[in-house]
């Protein structure tokens, strides 16, 4: 079960401090490396909710990203809505298509499950591909950002911008850890450890595994939002399957099932890109090489070996210990 | 309280459930006996909704729940344990039957609250570890307590959802006569309210907590009525062969 530990508690201020720090201070480049991190961070929080504590592995969080890209901005150009109704609007469309996914999914499970969402992530990125009315292969490009200045910010400012999409990451994180503090994050963890039981406790388990991947992926509608803002151009590539196994790389990178894990992943993942792809153009291979190195270990990913080193009690924290506990 | 009409259940050309008729009483303690393969875990299976049957009715204080799902017939008040042990094996003893209150009382599925710090699963739990003498493991993870601990929070887990009608599918399978004479303890100790239904081979334990003796063999009811009888039926001495003198 999900628990603040204090080594999570403490990696997350020493995350928050140094993000707010270099965002700070630091130069044009910088502030684009932070946003991707911060974006990336987003869509592997969505993936880590169903897929660390649901078993709910997806390959569909790629197109549901995209989805929320696509949605708000043809909700904003289209329909011609404020960029903030269309923010709404956009993760609300991506929450409730994420939720029939999962509906749909619910029955399968493992690889089928697997099979499944990338089947829809598939369909999603040929509607969009094939489609005039997507933009086809051209993509859409003029996508506004909100106008924020009546609280005296102006987001067309690249360090105002970074900061959007870090409050953006924040807010995900805490509707994140509520939910896995909440009955229906309880109940999907159980469903994860034992379906059969939790049914035959009188949980109707498609509705819970609906719901999870729902607001799992009205998250990662947001994170498409941001990113459709940060470019202000999107093409079909977002909805690509590999964006969704890219986001599975960074969640196992970082630690499956942690929450905290898949940050820290996001980082690491982004630092090595742009640090490794310095040197050589062959950088995926130095990512694959890593990952390798993670798998094998058997830690669950960086965080998790951190964890674990620490003597923290596996990949979901300490048991809970309510005031019972001398009963 | 529950009752089955000609439940029948085939297995392509295996007929595993023939013709049962059962019903129990409201508090009532019925124990089923019978010999391996007699069919008695596949009845259970029917009665909880696990598996359809291929015929016949079951009712649920009053109402045909024949149709109905396996959550839907847990949430009208019916409970089981298993025979294997199947636990939510990643989380601790406590974790499983905060989760098993919380569903029963409905707090399975809000987003605000966390119901492992709700007072009332949290009296529910206690309460439940205390019965199933649970306390001493209640933090240990499920993975690292021994065989005789998950035998106990099997059972847990049924209670924990503070059911009407109780199925246990052998509980003490398993487990030490010192364990096993907990179980009976914890038998006595249930409400009285509470209808039960177990499958056990301990005879000791069958015809001491038992008001009435149901005996499966081959899916058929071969008796039906009070232990006394059972004691002195020469087809069960039969069934049992030389087991039926040990009791
Ligand atoms: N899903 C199934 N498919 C085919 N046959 C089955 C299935 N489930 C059970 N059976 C068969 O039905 C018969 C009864 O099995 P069941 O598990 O109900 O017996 P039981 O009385 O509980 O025995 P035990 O005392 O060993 O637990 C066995 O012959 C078993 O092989
Ligand atoms: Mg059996």
């Amino acid at each position: 079960m999900f628990r603040h530990t204090r080594l999570r508690l403490i990696t997350l201020a020493l995350l928050a401090i140094g993000a707010v720090l270099y965002g700070a201070f630091t130069g044009y480049f910088g502030l684009e490396v932070l946003t991707e991190i911060a974006i990336l961070a987003i869509l592997v929080l969505s993936l880590d909710l169903v897929a660390g504590f649901g078993g709910m592995v997806s390959l569909c969080h790629g197109a549901l990203m995209g989805t929320g890209a696509y949605a708000f901005a043809m909700l904003a150009s289209d329909l011609g809505l404020s960029p903030a109704a269309a923010m709404a609007g956009a993760i609300g469309l991506t929450g409730a298509v994420a939720a029939l996914i999962g509906a749909i999914c619910a029955r399968s499970h493992g690889i089928y499950f697997i099979m499944a969402t990338l089947a829809f992530s598939q369909m999603g990125y040929s509607l969009v591909f094939e489609s005039p009315w997507f933009g086809g292969d051209d993509g859409l490009s003029d996508v506004p950002r909100p106008d924020l200045s009546a609280i005296g910010l102006d987001l067309n400012d690249p360090r105002t911008f970074t900061f959007w999409c870090l409050a953006a990451l924040a807010l995900a994180y805490l509707v994140a850890a509520q939910v896995l503090r909440s009955g229906m994050g309880r109940s999907m963890v159980g469903l994860m450890h034992n379906e059969k039981r939790l049914r035959a406790l009188g949980l109707t388990a498609w509705r819970v595994k609906a719901v999870a991947f729902g607001i799992s992926g009205a998250i990662a509608g947001l994170a498409g939002v941001l990113a459709a803002q940060q470019t202000q151009y999107i093409s079909p590539g977002l909805m690509a399957w590999t964006v969704s196994g890219e986001a599975l790389v960074v969640v196992i990178l970082g630690g499956l099932g942690t929450l905290v894990g898949p940050l820290v992943g996001a980082l690491l993942f982004v630092m090595l890109r742009h640090e490794v792809s310095a040197f050589t153009p062959y950088w995926h291979a130095v990512v694959g090489m890593i990952l390798v190195a993670v798998v094998m270990s058997r830690a669950n990913g960086v965080y998790g070996w951190i964890e674990h080193r620490l003597s923290v009690r596996g990949a979901h924290g300490k048991p809970i210990e309510p005031e019972v506990e001398n009963a | 309280m529950l009752e089955t009409r000609n439940l029948d259940k085939s297995f392509g050309a295996i007929h595993v459930t023939r013709n049962v008729a059962l019903k129990l009483e409201k508090g009532e303690r019925r124990v089923i006996l019978g010999p391996n393969g007699a069919g008695k875990t596949t009845l259970f299976n029917q009665l909880v909704g696990e598996i359809q049957p291929s015929s016949g009715s079951i009712h649920l204080a009053g109402e045909d729940v024949t149709r109905l799902s396996v959550a839907d017939r847990a949430r009208r008040g019916l409970s089981r344990s298993y025979q294997k042990n199947t636990l939510f094996d990643g989380l601790t003893v406590w974790e499983n039957l905060g989760l098993a209150a919380a569903i029963a009382l409905g707090k399975g599925t809000g987003l605000m609250r966390d119901p492992l710090h709700d007072p009332e699963v949290i009296e529910t739990v206690k309460e439940v570890a205390a019965l199933v003498n649970l306390g001493r493991s209640l933090h240990a993870p499920v993975a690292a307590v021994s065989y005789g601990v998950r035998r106990q929070l099997e059972v847990g887990i049924a209670l924990a959802t503070r059911p009407k009608v109780l199925l246990m599918d052998e509980p003490t399978s398993g487990v030490g006569p010192e364990m096993s004479r907990g179980f009976h303890r914890l038998l006595k100790n249930l409400p009285r309210d509470l209808t039960v239904l177990i499958i056990e081979h301990d005879m000791d334990l069958a015809f001491d907590v038992a008001d009435t003796i149901t005996v499966l063999n081959y899916g058929e009811v071969v008796f039906d009525g009070l232990p006394e009888a059972a004691r002195n039926s020469a087809l069960l001495k039969e069934i049992y062969l030389g087991s039926w003198e040990d009791a």
